[in-house]
Formats: structure tokens, C-alpha cells, sequence
């Protein structure tokens, strides 16, 4: 479907989590420009989501369909802000490494969203 | 929470919970749509994912401490886990045609990076970590 596009969001959420795993190794704990980096992200997952799911909408094949691709689509959102979520509730490396978890997952989903709209 | 036990959710526990909720999330999403929709091809595998699911699940929350004795889910559900990777994961490896289709554990969670396998040992030492030292 939108492969340029999407080959930006994976790229973002690696680097993002290299970025995460500096403020990790420094213990440092999620500042403001960290979190609204990740906010872009996040509306540029949803941005991804609408425009899939409108394609399926008017019916073209190119987008894979089914209801396991559009269960990708739309739990690859609830990611980054459960991962937020349960991070901000400490100050402690780990707590920051919750975001590299949920940053690497998010980069794999849309892998795997790739794989399926390719199958 | 005994008074020198330490948080199992606290510190790196935090981010072991973080991994063990993804693993939750999408080997129960997975299962239940397999079931939904193909369960008639390989009823046994998609069970077993399934299982898989739950102990994740449990884990997850046995971890993040959620429930009345976490601690005692936390390590059952691990427990139950390795032996479930080990198992699978040796009996896939021996006869690769055991199942029609693959499951988290099949050759030791070799689809996902043996993550799977990894993952209960890593449990399993968290839970000694933070245990009371009495």
C-alpha cells in the first residue's frame, strides 16, 4: 500500500528507540521533547490506520484486507500510549526501557502489517 | 508484600512486564483469531496458542503485581511457561509435522527470536531477585 510511508514510520520508531536507549543509558527519565516526538509518531500511526482502512473501504485489493490486518491497524495504536503510560508511573531506567519496548514493538508491527498487505 | 521482598514491577521488573504484556496481547489476539476463523485446520496448535495466551496474560499480571497474590501467579504462570517452551520447543524440533501449524513455542520460539525461550528464564531470575532474603 503506502510503502514509502511506511518505511518512514519503521525507521522512526528504530530510531526513536536508539534515542530512548541513550536517555536509558544516561538515566535520564522521559522529558517533554521526548514525549511529544513520540506523540508525531503515534498521530502518524493513526494517519496510517485512516488511510488503510478507508482503501479497504472502497475495496482495493492492494491493501491485504481481512480482519487480522485491520486488528494490526488499530492495536499498533494502543502501543505507545499504554507504553507512556506504564512508563511515566516510575522514574527508573526501566521504567525508560518500557519505551524501547514499545517503540521496537511498534517498528516490528508495521513490519509485520507490511508482510501481510504483501501476502 | 512481605516487608523486604521488592517489587516485582518496579525498576527493570517494569520493562519485563512491558515484554510479557506485548507477548500477552499478541499470542491471545492471535489465538482467538485463529480459532475464530480456521479452527477446524489445526484445532491442537491453535489450543496451545491459546494456552500460551493465557499464561502470558497471567503472567503479565502476576508481574505487574494485579490480584490478590501476585507474586504466587507470577510464578506459576512462568513456571508453567518454561516447561510449556521447553516441551513444545523439544517436540516441535523433533518432529517438525507434530502440529500443521506453528505455535508461540514451536521450536523454542524460533519465529520470534527464541524471545519465548529467553523470556521464562529472565522471569524466573526476576522472581529470585526480589524474593524475600528469610
Amino acid at each position: 500500500m503506502i510503502d514509502p510511508f511506511q518505511t518512514i514510520l519503521v525507521v522512526a520508531a528504530l530510531l526513536l528507540a536508539a534515542v530512548t536507549g541513550a536517555y536509558v543509558a544516561l538515566d535520564r527519565s522521559p522529558d517533554k521533547v521526548l514525549i511529544a516526538v513520540l506523540a508525531v509518531l503515534e498521530l502518524a500511526l493513526v494517519a496510517q490506520a485512516v488511510v488503510a482502512i478507508v482503501q479497504l473501504a472502497r475495496g482495493s485489493d492492494a491493501v491485504g484486507g481481512g480482519i487480522t490486518f485491520v486488528g494490526y491497524l488499530l492495536s499498533i495504536l494502543l502501543v505507545l500510549p499504554a507504553g507512556l503510560l506504564w512508563s511515566l508511573g516510575e522514574h527508573s531506567r526501566g521504567a525508560t526501557a518500557v519505551l524501547l519496548v514499545s517503540l521496537v514493538t511498534v517498528a516490528f508491527l508495521v513490519l509485520r502489517l507490511v508482510q501481510l498487505s504483501a501476502a | 508484600m512481605r516487608p523486604d521482598e521488592r517489587s516485582t514491577a518496579s525498576g527493570l521488573g517494569r520493562a519485563l512486564v512491558a515484554i510479557y504484556a506485548v507477548f500477552a496481547l499478541s499470542a491471545s489476539a492471535r489465538s482467538l483469531v485463529q480459532l475464530a476463523t480456521k479452527a477446524d485446520q489445526a484445532p491442537v496448535a491453535y489450543s496451545l496458542s491459546a494456552v500460551a495466551g493465557l499464561v502470558y496474560v497471567a503472567a503479565t499480571l502476576g508481574l505487574a503485581e494485579v490480584g490478590p497474590a501476585p507474586r504466587r501467579l507470577a510464578w506459576a504462570a512462568v513456571g508453567f511457561e518454561l516447561v510449556g517452551v521447553l516441551t513444545v520447543g523439544t517436540l516441535t524440533v523433533l518432529d517438525p509435522e507434530l502440529f500443521p501449524d506453528a505455535t508461540v513455542w514451536s521450536a523454542y520460539g524460533q519465529g520470534y527470536g527464541y524471545l519465548p525461550l529467553v523470556l521464562p528464564f529472565v522471569g524466573v531470575a526476576w522472581l529470585f531477585r526480589t524474593r524475600s532474603t528469610r
